[in-house]
């Protein structure tokens, strides 16, 4: 199968899951409905008969929104894994290793456990904490980093961001112990959810999420030469420390963008990069889009999981995509290895 | 072409490199020998701006701290020895990524002048029917052939080898430094090699440095240098005499 054709089975299978993510759940909607609704919310088409009322409601005001959301936090974390696996060239790098997850998880610790309210923002508090947080912890981390080896090399890079990582983790699980109370509603927003979200997420999460994917493919050439090493990557005319920060930037507010909508969410940043780097190749040009495409579309399906398996109980989506993707991680790795050596 | 007036270098904790100063002509080929930990990388590190450095580094009069990375990428390029490959790519792709500093515009998508140089340089390798296998595929001595073809697709003026020919197997040492010769016979450039083996920075050098705890303790034509007391006097030990008992060796192994 030509790249060409990969791409357009990747574009067709994320349509395809996402009208699955919108038509499955208590009540069906069968894909001929889906399409007629939302030509009728997006173009003003005619509501082809037999649509309930409920039915475009339950479509358009609580699955589309979440279904879009999870494709959105799918794609971010999946691009930003990718580029940080490049920049820091290890295949087992993400920008949580950096601290954003748990800087996050720290601001998210905060609102809940003093009942902080952020004026004109209130249900957002948590989700712009949580932001605020994580881009802080790791802006602090390379900060540090820079200041210790003015080179910022990635073994400083990663030992560093672990420890910043290590102690706000720390100082969330002694909120924690103190505040048991709110323990629950913590550890529920760290293992990520997509339920009760609506179009505003969507909508300040997609210009985000999209422009950071642009501003990352706009720099191919760069992550592809960095890939083989600093020296190498600068030798070649690579402004090396300057694209560095701003990869680490950018991954960061992709990343800390999602979590602070969904909570934490792992594996999805480490398994798409992997598949896109298998599929389309390691070239940043394609393998990006891919791998957010690829993100997307597990989040998706994830997603659908975590909401119909124990229908009506709820699982939080972090576990889905742990559960299903560790193993299918290992399959996808080890099978590749083993055909290598036979 | 390239001056360095007392130039001096390190990492954090004390100078490796110590007040060397040098000029390279255009179509020369200077190589740098000593023992190990004696500042020769350290010094190419400099040159090729990856390393800060005291003194003056000059290009073609220009001071190299002045340029930017890509203005230096055009001048100066850097072959090192083999390291492993993270990610794979194709070997047209891998060279395409020398043309970086040439390569203008937005999305920089390779013009129909980079192809066709990126063409000449896998030809100059042999590598010309192999340029869509995937460089994890290849053999150690094809990847650094692979490197050496990205190296001189970068068009530099003067190419670095830091040790380019370690880990590899002698058929593919000799093959490298062919390539390398071929290449510098053809295009007319400078070459600042740092070569473990002594015979082969022999075989390539038009002059030689000898450096000694990060200092330049001889510099000349290669015949005139690279004697056998001046070599004793670096690596404190008969290296020429050492050299010499194998050949005489090798004369009695049979054909």
């Amino acid at each position: 199968m030509t790249l060409r054709a990969k791409e357009w089975l990747a574009v067709g299978l994320s349509a395809a899951a996402l009208l699955l993510g919108v038509g499955v759940g208590s009540v069906w909607i069968p894909p001929g409905d889906v399409v007629g609704i939302l030509g009728h919310k997006l173009f003003h088409t005619a509501l082809p008969g037999g649509i309930t009322d409920i039915s475009v409601n339950i479509l358009w005001k609580l699955r589309m929104p979440r279904a879009l959301l999870a494709f959105l936090v799918g794609a971010g974390l999946s691009a930003s894994g990718a580029v940080m696996q490049s920049v820091l060239k290890n295949p087992l790098a993400s920008s949580y290793t950096l601290g954003v997850s748990s800087g996050a998880s720290l601001g998210a610790a905060l609102v809940i456990f003093l009942g902080i309210s952020l004026p004109g923002l209130s249900l957002f508090t948590l989700p712009v904490m949580g932001f605020v947080f994580g881009l802080g912890t790791i802006l602090l981390a390379m900060a540090v980093a820079s200041r210790l080896d003015g080179r910022m090399e990635n073994n400083t890079v990663i030992l560093i961001g672990i420890v910043f990582s290590l102690f706000t983790n720390a100082v969330t699980m002694l909120m924690s112990a103190l505040a048991k109370e709110q323990m629950q509603q913590l550890i529920f927003w760290q293992m990520g959810s997509f339920s009760m979200k609506d179009w505003s997420a969507v909508l300040i999460l997609a210009p985000i999420t999209m422009t950071g994917i642009v501003l990352m493919v706009r720099c191919h050439r760069e992550l592809d030469m960095m890939t083989f090493g600093e020296e190498q990557a600068q030798s070649m005319g690579v402004p090396l420390k300057r694209m560095k920060w701003f990869m680490l930037i950018l991954t960061a507010a992709l990343t800390g963008s999602a979590v602070a909508f969904a909570g934490i969410i792992g594996f999805v940043d480490l398994i798409a990069p992997h598949v896109a780097r298998k599929l389309f190749g390691s070239s940043h040009r394609r393998m990006v889009p891919m791998a957010a495409m690829i993100g997307g579309l597990f989040m998706v399906l994830c997603d659908l999981l975590a909401r119909t398996v124990l229908s009506p109980q709820e699982l939080p989506v972090g576990v889905v995509t742990a559960l299903i993707g560790g193993p299918f991680f290992a399959y996808v790795y080890f099978r590749r290895r083993t055909g290598r050596s036979a | 072409m390239l001056e360095l007036r007392d130039v001096s270098a390190g990492y954090g904790e004390g100078d490796v490199v110590r007040g060397v100063s040098l000029t390279l002509a255009a179509n020369e080929t200077l190589c740098i020998i000593g023992p190990n930990g004696c500042g020769k990388t350290t010094l190419l590190k400099a040159i090729a701006n990856l390393l800060p450095f005291r003194g003056d580094i000059l290009l073609h009069g220009k001071p190299l701290r002045s340029m930017n990375p890509q203005a230096i990428a055009r001048s100066v390029a850097l072959l090192s020895q083999s390291s492993g490959v993270y990610f794979s790519y194709s070997v047209e792709e891998t060279v395409m990524m020398g043309r970086y500093a040439h390569r203008t515009g937005l999305w920089g998508q390779p013009s129909r002048q980079d192809r066709e140089v990126v063409e000449r340089c896998l030809a100059a390798v042999d590598l010309l029917p192999e340029k869509s296998r995937e460089i994890s595929r290849l053999s150690g001595g094809q990847l650094q052939r692979v490197f050496l073809a990205r190296t001189l697709a970068q068009d530099p003026e003067i190419i670095l080898l830091d040790e380019p020919t370690n880990h590899l197997d002698f058929k593919y040492q000799a093959e490298l430094i062919h390539y390398l010769r071929r290449w510098r016979k053809q295009e007319g450039r400078s070459v600042i090699g740092v070569l473990h083996d002594v015979n082969l920075a022999l075989s390539l050098a038009d002059r030689v440095m000898l450096m000694r705890e990060g200092q330049a303790v001889a510099l000349g034509p290669t015949a005139e240098t690279l004697t056998r007391s001046a070599l004793r006097q670096v690596f404190q030990a008969d290296v020429a005499g050492y050299m010499l008992d194998t050949l005489r060796r090798w004369e009695e192994v049979a054909e």
